[in-house]
């Protein structure tokens, strides 16, 4: 009905061209598409007054959504798993890199690219629930654009190619890491929406995930991170890794304790 | 079933139970909700464009009170966009799509109303600039803000 009446309106007035239309409807995450594209319908003057319009909105309304759809604390999750996944493939296959003046950095790119697919994913998403399988389109859509950097950089001979054994392995991980994290915290955009409740409501309301999930995954985080750094501090100072873990884990218990009771004092 | 938080200073007389699914019940209290934020100067002028267009604030339309109201800047449609929905993720207005109207090409709009936040929100933010303005008016004197006040008048004209 929409499109009809939109043709007998366009017989009135002049309307946008229909590529830069389609081009423009294109790069619209789809949750904001229809509004977006009738304003400019509306404001249309001459293809150059549509082309400017778009040129200084859309990636305005692209930023936007990707703030509505994003949650840091689980996009921090997904790059610890992502980061723990390279660091541990490289750790296996091939510790040398893991041990070169670049390694660590070098790992850091893919892992980069894959949270960039995630977002934009997310943001690109159609609005409502999604079926778990679906969930796991971000991660692999992030780790196709990861892939194809890599690509780029075995190509151009970069020295910031990682072994491509490292990146198979690690892939894989990261994949299986990340769509778990995805079902267990479904993506903000996948949540129930409320009629009148403020987004911020059902973001702090952390949607269909149990309250004390994110404190346990937090303390596992903490836990796993303590080990590594132990890890390669026992490396650095020639300490067994046992006594370094301890120290460390001491050292977290006493800065959280004194966290606590200074929060309480205030 | 959102109730109007008390204004007596506090947040925490109401509980409001929300029902957003058969098996899903989140439930706060108003002292949990977003308190009304102090809004920055974009988000007053968007929010004051909303008050002033009732029901009939829109991107387009929204967008060009927006910029009466802050001229001679000039004003980005996506810079309302964006302050658009940073407002209804804070609660302050709420939005919904329209029917499809023929000069939008046969597409919906999505239209914004203001809420109890976010009128309690633009209050506190105009108290505040009318202290701003009372402050200036008596130390820069009455003559001054007449003059202002001319200039003003002549403009809104």
């Amino acid at each position: 009905m929409g499109e009809a009446v939109g043709k007998r309106g366009s017989l009135k007035r002049p309307s946008p061209p229909r590529a830069a239309e389609a081009i423009v409807a294109l790069l619209l995450p789809p949750a904001c598409r229809e509004e977006v594209l009738g304003d400019f319908h509306e404001r249309y003057v001459s293809p150059a007054q549509y082309v400017c319009d778009a040129i200084r909105t859309v990636p305005l309304v692209i930023l936007s959504r990707i703030r509505r759809t994003a949650d840091p604390q689980i996009l921090l999750m997904h790059a610890f798993a992502l980061y723990v996944s390279f660091a541990g493939a490289a750790w296996f296959a091939d510790r040398a890199f893991l041990d070169s003046e670049r390694g660590l950095l070098c790992l850091a790119i893919p892992v980069v690219m894959v949270m960039f697919g995630i977002l934009l994913e997310d943001a690109y998403a159609k609005p409502g629930p999604r079926a778990a399988l679906g969930l796991a389109r971000g991660p692999a859509a992030g780790i196709g654009l990861a892939l194809f950097v890599e690509i780029l950089f075995r190509i151009d001979q970069s020295p910031f190619a990682i072994p491509f054994r490292i990146v198979l392995d690690a892939c894989g991980m990261g994949l299986l890491l990340c769509s778990t994290i995805r079902l267990l915290f479904p993506p903000l955009a996948n949540q129930l929406q409320g009629a009148r409740v403020p987004a911020d409501l059902l973001k702090r309301s952390g949607g269909v995930v149990p309250p004390g999930a994110i404190l346990i995954l937090k303390s596992i985080a903490a836990l796993v991170a303590i080990a590594l750094c132990g890890t390669w501090l026992s490396d650095l100072s020639g300490l067994p890794p046992p006594r370094v873990i301890s120290i460390l884990m001491l050292s977290g218990l006493f800065l959280l304790i004194g966290y606590q009771v200074s929060k309480r004092g205030t | 079933v959102l109730q109007e938080p008390s204004y007596n200073g506090g947040y925490s007389e109401t509980v409001t139970n929300c029902l957003l699914d058969g098996d899903l019940n989140l439930s706060y209290d108003v002292g949990q909700m977003t308190k009304a934020d102090s809004l920055g100067q974009f988000e007053q002028l968007v929010l004051t464009a909303i008050l002033a267009l009732k029901e009939d604030a829109y991107g387009v339309s929204v967008h060009s009170k927006v910029q009466e109201l802050a001229r001679p800047k000039d004003v980005s449609l996506g810079a309302v966009y964006v302050t658009l929905d940073r407002l209804e993720d804070k609660g302050l207005v709420a939005s919904w799509l329209s029917d499809p109207t023929p000069e939008r090409g046969g597409r919906a709009k999505r239209c914004y109303r203001m809420e109890a936040l976010g009128e309690r929100a633009l209050e506190e933010s105009a108290v505040t600039a009318k202290r701003v303005w009372d402050t200036i008016a008596q130390v820069w004197g009455k003559e001054w803000a007449k003059e202002w006040g001319k200039q003003w008048g002549k403009e809104a004209r």
